[in-house]
């Protein structure tokens, strides 16, 4: 049948004015509805429907169909395939700037990776306990002197009165023992004595022993898994023997698992409490005013969630110690076991502390240097942007969106940020002995830990986000028409930004050289500060085992032998001197138990060996008889208790039970971590022991110390001999500081690396964008130092600006951290200025390579190919 | 739950397109319509309408392969979505339980 066609001329208006989208379907549908009518009703009345219906279909009447087009998708397969296989062509092709970008960001990331392990370490301390979070310490405070011991009666008597404390646990300060299995001897310096329930409050398990009994029996020992290998060789050594101190032999109960390194509690053995109580009077007497021992308080869970009813515990801990008729007016506080790692600034505390401070300043600092290799990579790529600008026009000529663009370009940072934690992670890998021997600290990466993973995942996101975020915004900007007719210029919003990044990225490396000088000139301060005696060529011997009871032998013996006469016997080491009392009464005294008096008791010898300075009165002498109730004071205990160099000598002084009369002052010496500042110093005459330090002459150190060796082995023969030198004591006080001082050097290195790896990409792209600038100047006459110095200018004055920006971050940073010293170092301005050279030096250097490499290119070349 | 808004004409090429089960494109909705209801109707306000259900989400499109019928035009087949046979059934449902609720006497009154 021959298909009846409409009017031609109605045809053509359609396909005219229809919308152009729906044109196929609906005239297909009215051609149809056309042939319909033409049958059913003739030709006259199917003309006329027909161009009604067109007239129906036409504009203003139609309803336009929206745009029903599918761009492809930016995650379809084809397109996915298509952005890796250009991000991967760009890093081939590019390679010195893929080179720059993925060490940059590697090395970033290793640092931050090396950063959050310390980090993670440090805040997992004590985290471990299965009821860690109810555990508390009882610590005291008397005035501004902090202590983190108590006194041996607290533990039970509170626990006793107080119901919201479930348990106690004492724990003795760290005893030195000698132990003896067989042939062999070593002196053990992290054991303690405990409290029976020590295991069941804290989670220390056991490899084999019971828990329950096994720190019950006043004869057994427990020692770790280290320990028993050590001993015995396997760590199968329940109910062997172990001789302490050549004097009393300890049955094995159990063996502890080796202490976790994230546990403030470090010990190598632990001894029931009940062997202690055998001979200590403050156990014996469960006494209120001796503070010795360290004691632990488990809370109900009510309580230890809430403050108030910590304070309330507080009040009612208070009024229980005034109940016991003690009238020393001292503040009680309950530390979270959790922060006693890094939040303890106690005296007599147990070493080892870390320090809150530190963890913040590292974070910032790791965050810092991220944010400094992300610099790295928005720079170079936004400097490069007009290698890529041909492709973001096509791309958009063809069809893609601004969203796409974004999406490649992130993408692409994202492949560089994933490609760099890859060998961020090696890196670690290879500094983890290095910066184990710097933190001294056993971290280990361990890629199986899921939370680990996730969060190295979640850096590189961060980083690939962050790093590829300017890029990306700023590419997919690109008007499609200018960039590809060529006119692109370099906007000049751009060029800010770039400049601003490379000005922040030298603020940071300015701050952190600055950070690491303070830190190095503070230390070197403290250790060449004067402590008020001289500290160098003071070797010690601690009067172990039978020395103590050999004194007059022992000294005899010293005085013999001139290598060693020059000796004194006090009763500790001025390091880190804990004792102190406050039961101090003194002519004129306003107020009783006031102020904590630390004393040291020293023998005749002290002020000539330690060479410590005399201000009036004398030292002790053997010329007078009547010296055992005599005291010397340093002059801030003068000052403290209001008397002057003129009358102090000659008034009377009780301290503790001893009624006696001062008769010198000396000179304020250092006794303990300079971060303390001078405390009043009680002398007494030393009657029982302690350690022997020699003055030894310079160079004869090795002689003096196979003297003292040789009289150790003759007095002492069932005891090794140990020996110190003060001065190394004294340097190790300053450990923490010391470390944080070369972790700070080694990052503020790298981060001035990473800049310098920026600076380098970014010199270059310039060189190379100028290469006809340069050949026409040389042409002209210009010189090549006249080259370098017009394209080092445009840093220059960068660095300049970042200086400005810098020195007063600095400042006010290094000021902060030298607050938490009693003597700080002055901070010069020199520092800074010392610090901003440097890094200009370094930053010149750095861009030195390729404009003097431009500068020297023959113009002919540069020119020729226009 | 929200009352759907669908226009008098617009439900009535709802339900052609329900009706036609698959088969409903421009002009069969039109044809179904004129020969159930006598109501001539413009091609243009078929087509209008058929957009519009798209947009609101009650009808989806697709276009047909080839043919050789109309010159190789390919046709606008519609269907039913979900949401549109919701809408229809909710229509429904409303319009019983109004006739439920409606007095006998109403209904013969106007039934005379």
């Amino acid at each position: 049948m021959n298909t009846p066609l409409p009017p031609r001329w109605a045809k053509v208006l359609l396909l005219w004015l229809h919308p152009e989208n729906t044109i196929e379907e609906v005239e297909g549908d009215l051609d149809e509805l056309y042939a319909y009518s033409y049958q059913r009703f003739g030709k006259r009345k199917a003309v006329l429907r027909y161009l009604l219906n067109v007239v129906s279909v036409l504009p203003p009447f139609v309803r336009r169909r929206k745009t029903q087009y599918k761009p492809s998708l930016s995650l379809s397969p084809d397109m996915l395939k298509n952005y890796f296989k250009i991000a991967w062509r760009n890093i081939v092709r590019q390679k010195a700037y893929s080179i720059l970008n993925i060490a940059g960001l590697s090395i970033g990331m290793a640092c931050s990776i090396l950063i959050l392990l310390w980090v993670q370490n440090e805040l997992s301390y004590d985290r471990f306990h299965d009821r860690a979070s109810q555990l508390f310490r009882l610590t005291c405070s008397a005035g501004d002197f902090k202590t983190a011991v108590s006194a041996a009666g607290m533990a039970g008597g509170l626990q006793a009165q107080l119901p919201q404390i479930k348990s106690g646990v004492r724990i003795s300060k760290l005893s030195p023992m000698l132990f003896e299995v067989g042939e062999k001897k070593v002196e053990e310096k992290r054991v303690f004595y405990a409290d029976s329930n020590f295991l069941e409050v804290f989670s220390f398990p056991l490899l084999s022993g019971n828990t329950a009994t096994a720190l019950k029996d006043p004869g057994a020992i427990l020692i770790t898994e280290e320990t028993a290998k050590k001993y015995y060789g396997t760590s199968d050594a329940v109910g062997k023997t172990i001789r302490i101190n050549n004097n009393d032999n300890f049955t094995i109960a159990g063996i502890l698992v080796n202490s976790p390194s994230n546990s403030h509690l470090q010990f190598d053995a632990i001894i029931p409490m009940k062997t202690m109580a055998k001979w200590n009077g403050d156990l014996q007497n469960d006494t209120w005013n001796n503070f010795n021992f360290y004691t632990y308080l488990e809370l109900d869970v009510k309580t230890a969630g809430s403050v108030p009813a910590q304070q309330k515990v507080l009040l009612q801990i208070a009024n229980v110690f005034k109940a016991r008729g003690q009238d020393i007016k001292l503040d009680f506080q309950l530390q979270p076991l959790t922060d006693i790692h890094l939040h303890s600034n106690l005296q007599i505390d147990l070493p080892g502390h870390g320090n809150i401070q530190y963890v913040n300043i590292f974070l910032i600092v790791a965050i810092f240097i991220l944010v400094v290799a992300c610099i790295n990579f928005m720079n170079l790529s936004t400097a490069r942007s007009e290698r890529r600008a041909k492709e973001v026009g096509l791309r958009k000529v063809v069809g893609a969106n601004r969203y796409q663009l974004v999406f490649q370009f992130l993408g692409e940072s994202l492949i560089f940020s994933f490609l760099s934690l890859v060998i961020a992670i090696g890196i670690v890998y290879l500094l983890l002995p290095v910066f184990k021997m710097l933190t001294e600290k056993t971290l280990a990466i361990n890629l199986l830990d899921g939370k680990l993973l996730l969060s190295l995942l979640g850096i590189a996101v961060l980083t690939g986000l962050l790093s590829g975020s300017y890029p990306a915004l700023f590419l997919s900007g690109f008007a499609p028409v200018k960039v590809l007719k060529s006119k692109m210029r370099v906007a000049g919003g751009n060029l800010l930004f770039r400049n601003a990044l490379v000005v922040t990225q030298f603020v940071v490396a300015i701050v952190l050289l600055v950070g690491t000088a303070v830190v190095y000139k503070q230390l070197d301060f403290i250790k060449e500060r004067n402590l008020g005696f001289d500290k160098s060529n003071l070797l010690y011997l601690p009067m172990t085992g039978e020395l103590g009871g050999k004194q007059q032998a022992l000294k005899a013996s010293l005085a013999q032998n001139p290598l060693t006469e020059n000796f004194t016997v006090i009763s500790g080491l001025p390091t880190n001197h804990e004792s102190g009392t406050i039961d101090v009464i003194w002519d004129g005294q306003t107020a009783k138990n006031q102020v904590v008096f630390p004393s040291f008791d020293v023998d005749e010898n002290f002020v000539k060996v330690f060479k410590s300075q005399l201000l009036a009165g004398r030292g002790f002498d053997k010329a007078f008889s009547g010296d055992s109730s005599s005291y010397m004071i340093n002059e801030k205990a003068m000052q403290v208790m209001g008397m002057n160099l003129e009358n102090a000598v000659g008034k009377s002084l009780t301290f503790g039970e001893t009624k006696g009369t001062i008769i010198g002052v000396v000179k304020d010496f250092h006794f303990k971590s300079l971060q303390y500042a001078m405390e009043p110093l009680v002398l007494r005459l030393n009657k029982w022991g302690g350690v022997v330090v020699v003055r030894t002459t310079a160079g004869s150190n090795e002689q003096a110390i196979k003297a003292l060796g040789r009289i150790n082995q003759q007095l002492n023969p069932a005891f090794p001999f140990t020996f110190g030198f003060l001065d190394k004591d004294l340097d190790n006080l300053y450990r923490s500081e010391q470390q944080m001082g070369s972790i700070f050097n080694l990052f503020a290195g790298l981060a001035i690396f990473i800049s310098c790896l920026g600076l380098y990409g970014l010199s270059a792209f310039m060189a190379e964008q100028r290469t006809k600038e340069i050949g026409v100047r040389k042409v002209l006459g210009a010189t090549v130092a006249g080259m370098v110095g017009l394209l080092a200018r445009d840093f220059l004055k960068l660095i300049l600006i970042a200086i400005v920006i810098a020195s007063p971050i600095a400042w006010y940073a290094m000021n902060k951290w030298l607050q938490g010293f009693a003597y700080q170092t002055t901070l010069e301005w020199w520092v800074i200025a010392l610090a901003a050279i440097l890094a200009t030096g370094i930053a010149l250097f750095t861009i030195s390579f390729q404009s003097i490499k431009a500068a020297l290119m023959n113009p002919v070349k540069s020119l020729r190919s226009e | 739950m929200r009352r759907t808004y669908l226009g008098e004409f617009e439900e009535l090429v709802l339900l052609m397109i329900a009706i036609l089960d698959g088969h409903a494109y421009g002009v069969t909705v039109s044809q179904e319509i004129e020969q159930h209801t006598g109501r001539v109707v413009t091609f243009g306000a078929v087509h209008n309408t058929l957009i519009r259900l798209e947009e609101k989400g009650f009808v989806t499109s697709q276009l047909g392969g080839a043919t050789t019928e109309r010159g190789g035009r390919r046709k606008r087949l519609f269907k039913v979505t979900t949401l549109g046979k919701s809408a229809l059934t909710d229509i429904q449902q409303l319009r019983n339980k109004l006739w439920t609720l409606m007095p006998d006497a109403t209904l013969k009154l106007n039934g005379l």
